[in-house]
């Protein structure tokens, strides 16, 4: 292990400017035992752009709840402006700097919009009209000013986040630390955080772990690693050295077949299309394709409406066989995880819904559970139990199955997602990867015929995320795979479905869909931005090597 | 048991004719919201977040909407006190049209009014039917005894007393849209800090009001999660165990969850309270309306122990 503590503005001679904050041997243990810090010392200067990165429990989040005093100093020196962290500093200090954690729920305490986005600059003393004037002008900027006194509680997680980024733009901070700010989040979403952060003049400090969002945002690389400062240089030096990304669980080079270059399932074999025949039978459904395998599943006209009479799914038509791999793409509220509910049965629809070719009646509906498994997008949701066996264990257990063959349906699916030696653990203390492993595990112990994934990259360092893919290509079973991220659509998948509006407007080979250049008109994502960072950092990894 | 009153035998036909009636009439309302439910075309269509939701009822400020929130409550609430207190039919059938009248001089909808007692109306309704044969008798009253039912009289005192009941929780039921539908949330909750009411209690009333929805939300996913790996809920220890789990997980999580929501609460500024601007001075106009309610509530007390007419 190796600390390279440089200043990397000083070293190149650039204007040095005002030293915001000054850490100095800074340490802090839970209460637990666990030490997440270990003697950090950094200088953060006004105006620094800083990617704080490092695996999952790094002691990223750690740091930055120091940095505005929320955790109290345990040994070491916290400075800011010059001034030691005093109960009265503290006050004036945490209204100038502004921190959106992860989950947005957590910022939105009050009951509309407005009073959430209002609630900072009123804790400055503006007055009413200045408190009005920023907040409209804040909600405008992140695309929800029409929204302004909705609850909270009615808002799809996109807009919670800017909801939660508007709340903290509002006051005006100087010092803005952003923890995962993209999770979860769909390239159109991601871009408004893009073009926000670009035109942010203060000081940044973002965690995250794609490096691909940071790259035109960033310009200083800060890396931890087991609660030490292990590297903090310019980001382009990051990005550019392999060895060092490796080292630190940051490797995201295992995406760089991709950029359009190396477009290896050109295969249009699994292509069909969305309404493959509209000869309907005597009930109405579609005729049957008696010369294709039986789906697994099928649906057709199938339409879901919410209580509230908003529409989940549309008129949707849709055939799993056997052995496929389906990516199921579209912006953040098109529709995907409402279909995927639909094909597990937990909401029923109108329209016809086929299993292996039976029709769905009540006793099928109820045994839908043997045949697909869920992975959730988050883990939090999904784990329950206080051990990981007994987490793995439930789905055999409610199938009525052995004791022998539950032991043995756990460890081959412990095994399966490299968690072996992982029975006793508790769950809730696992990290990030481990948790979305354990959640895997314990869809595969009940040997589902189709795995149904919501967004399993999501907040995953690229370490757990290159684990992650390994395990899923070596998975036999149909796979439905719910994503933003186009390399796992790429690598995981040979058909895409791309929902818009709660439809599905296109079905067809993932490899077309890969060179889709039309659909950015149509739903406004763009899949395919990210891809000139990437032969950038290429780029400058060749020149490194070289 | 004193029998002297008036006894009204009621005949097997009337009986039946009145129990189809109602059957018909129960099933024609349930057809009817059934048909509206499926009619109305409008409910997937946003609501125009814009503006404040309150707003959203009134274009105009009405005589509620204008009133000082702690003045309001302060005047609304001894009110809806002076109403529980009322003994005869009469009078409570007047407070209820005083409910009436406030509901529409508020310019909330009529829905909304009747949304609040049909919530209620089960309990009620079951009120309404077990009274009238479970109350004591007393001399003079009049029994009407129904076709099969002979030992069990129905008290047509017992009948007034549980239609006054209904009445009276009709007519404060219908208090609450004037009095904490024509203010938002925090303002009603800043009326309450002007009355007295602690900080503390009216920023947990605030956080629970939004946090409940996330709560509701986590309980939701959690369970559905369990649903997909086969779990359904059996009188077993099995599902004690699960049960056991589930909830104990739900715990840790909003644990969790208030600790991150207070740090976030910290990092935006908070001192201990939430911020708020100052409302408006009370006015003369707020007193004085304050005092109307009162008055009607007083004079509604003094009519119904002066003057009762139709008290069980």
């Amino acid at each position: 292990m190796h600390q390279i503590n440089s200043n990397y503005r000083d070293d190149s001679g650039q204007k040095v400017q005002e030293l915001l904050f000054k850490l100095d041997g800074l340490s802090f243990t839970y209460p637990d035992g666990k030490t997440a810090l270990r003697e950090i010392s950094l200088a953060i200067r006004r105006g620094d752009r800083i990617a704080l990165v490092g695996k999952n429990g790094s002691g990223k989040s750690t740091l930055v709840r120091h940095l505005n005093g929320i955790l109290p100093l345990q040994s070491g020196s916290l400075h800011y402006q010059g001034k030691a962290l005093t109960p009265g500093i503290l006050a004036a200090m945490r209204l100038n700097i502004g921190i959106l954690f992860q989950d947005p729920d957590n910022h939105l305490f009050c009951n509309s919009l407005y009073e959430d986005v209002a609630f900072g600059p009123m804790n400055k003393g503006l007055n009413r009209d200045q408190v009005d004037q920023l907040v409209k002008s804040c909600l405008d900027d992140v695309g929800l000013l029409h929204l302004m006194y909705k609850p909270a509680h009615q808002l799809s997680y996109g807009q919670k986040k800017r909801a939660a980024l508007a709340a903290i733009l509002a006051m005006q901070p100087e010092v803005l630390i952003l923890d995962e700010p993209t999770a979860n989040l769909d390239p159109k979403q991601e871009q408004i955080f893009k073009k926000l952060l670009s035109a942010f003049q203060g000081t940044l400090i973002i965690i995250d772990h794609d490096l691909l969002f940071l790259y035109d945002i960033c310009d200083r690389a800060v890396v931890l690693a087991e609660g030490r400062i292990h590297h903090d240089y310019s980001f382009q030096e990051l990005v550019s050295q392999q060895h060092a990304l490796r080292e630190h669980g940051l490797d995201f080079t295992f995406r760089f077949s991709c950029c359009g270059k190396d477009h290896h399932h050109l295969s249009a074999s699994s292509h069909h299309h969305h309404h493959p025949t509209h000869d309907h039978g005597t009930n109405d459904s579609h005729a049957t394709a008696a010369d294709k395998t039986t789906p697994i599943l099928e649906l057709q006209h199938f339409s879901y409406q919410y209580p509230d009479k908003t529409a989940g799914i549309i008129d949707v038509n849709l055939i799993v066989r056997p052995g496929e791999a389906i990516a199921l793409v579209g912006e953040n509220g098109a529709g995907k995880s409402t279909l995927a509910a639909c094909l597990l049965g937990l909401h029923r629809g109108e329209g016809f819904f086929f299993s292996r070719g039976r029709q769905l009646d009540q006793g099928l509906r109820r045994s839908l559970w043997k045949q697909i498994g869920m992975v959730f997008q988050n883990s939090a949701d999904q784990l329950f139990c206080p051990s990981c066996w007994e987490e793995v264990a439930f789905g055999p257990q409610q199938m009525g199955l052995s004791t022998n063959e539950v032991e043995l349906r756990v460890a081959e699916a412990l095994h399966n997602v490299r968690l072996t030696g992982y029975e006793k653990r508790v769950p809730l203390n696992m990290s990030g990867g481990e948790r979305k492993r354990l959640a895997i595990a314990a869809a595969l112990s009940m040997q589902p015929e189709v795995l149904i994934l919501d967004e399993p990259t999501a907040s995953l360092d690229p370490q757990s995320q290159e684990l992650l893919l390994d395990i899923l290509n070596h998975l036999a079973m149909t796979r439905i795979l719910i994503t933003h991220d186009m390399f796992f659509i790429r690598e995981l998948s040979r058909r895409t479905l791309v929902m818009h509006q709660s439809r599905i407007i296109c079905d067809y080979p993932t490899s077309s869909f890969l060179a889709d250049t039309h659909l950015q008109g149509i739903n406004g994502l763009d899949y395919t931005y990210k891809n000139h960072c990437l032969e950038q950092i290429m780029d400058l990894q060749d020149q490194n090597r070289g | 048991m004193d029998r002297s009153g008036t006894i009204i035998h009621v005949s097997s036909t009337f009986a039946a004719g009145l129990l189809f009636l109602a059957i018909f009439l129960s099933g024609l309302s349930i057809v009817l919201l059934v048909r509206k439910w499926h009619r109305e075309p409008d409910r997937g269509a946003a609501p125009d977040w814009s503006i404040p939701t309150i707003d959203a009822y009134a274009d105009t400020p009405s005589f509620f909407h204008n009133w000082d929130p702690a003045v309001k409550i302060g005047s609304l609430f001894p009110y809806c006190f002076l109403v529980v207190s009322l003994k005869s039919l009469f009078w409570c059938a007047v407070a209820l049209i005083v409910s009436l009248l406030a509901l529409f001089f508020s310019n909330i909808p009529w829905q909304r009014g009747l949304r609040r007692l049909t919530a209620m109306s089960g309990f009620l309704l079951m009120f309404l039917l077990i009274v009238p044969f479970t109350s004591p008798a007393k001399p003079g009253e009049t029994l009407i005894l129904l076709p099969m039912l002979d030992s069990l009289p129905f008290h047509l005192n017992g009948f007034y007393l549980a239609l006054t009941i209904v009445i009276k929780a009709f007519a404060i039921a219908l208090m609450m849209e004037p009095m904490l539908g024509t203010s938002s949330l925090p303002i009603t909750l800043q009326g309450l800090v002007r009355l007295g009411v602690p900080s503390a209690i009216i920023q947990m009333i605030l956080l629970t009001h939004r946090y409940i929805f996330v709560f509701q939300q986590e309980i939701i996913r959690m369970y559905r999660s369990m649903r997909v790996r086969g779990f359904t809920a059996r009188t077993d220890f099995t599902t004690m165990k699960t049960m056991g789990n589930f909830f104990g997980m739900l715990f840790i999580s909003s644990f969790d969850r208030t600790q991150k929501v207070y740090e976030a609460m910290l990092c935006r500024g908070y001192q201990g309270s939430f911020p708020t601007f100052s409302l408006p001075q009370t006015r003369r106009e707020d007193l004085a309306k304050g005092g109307l309610w009162i008055m009607i509530g007083i004079l509604l007390l003094v009519f119904d122990r002066t003057l009762p007419v139709l008290a069980p």
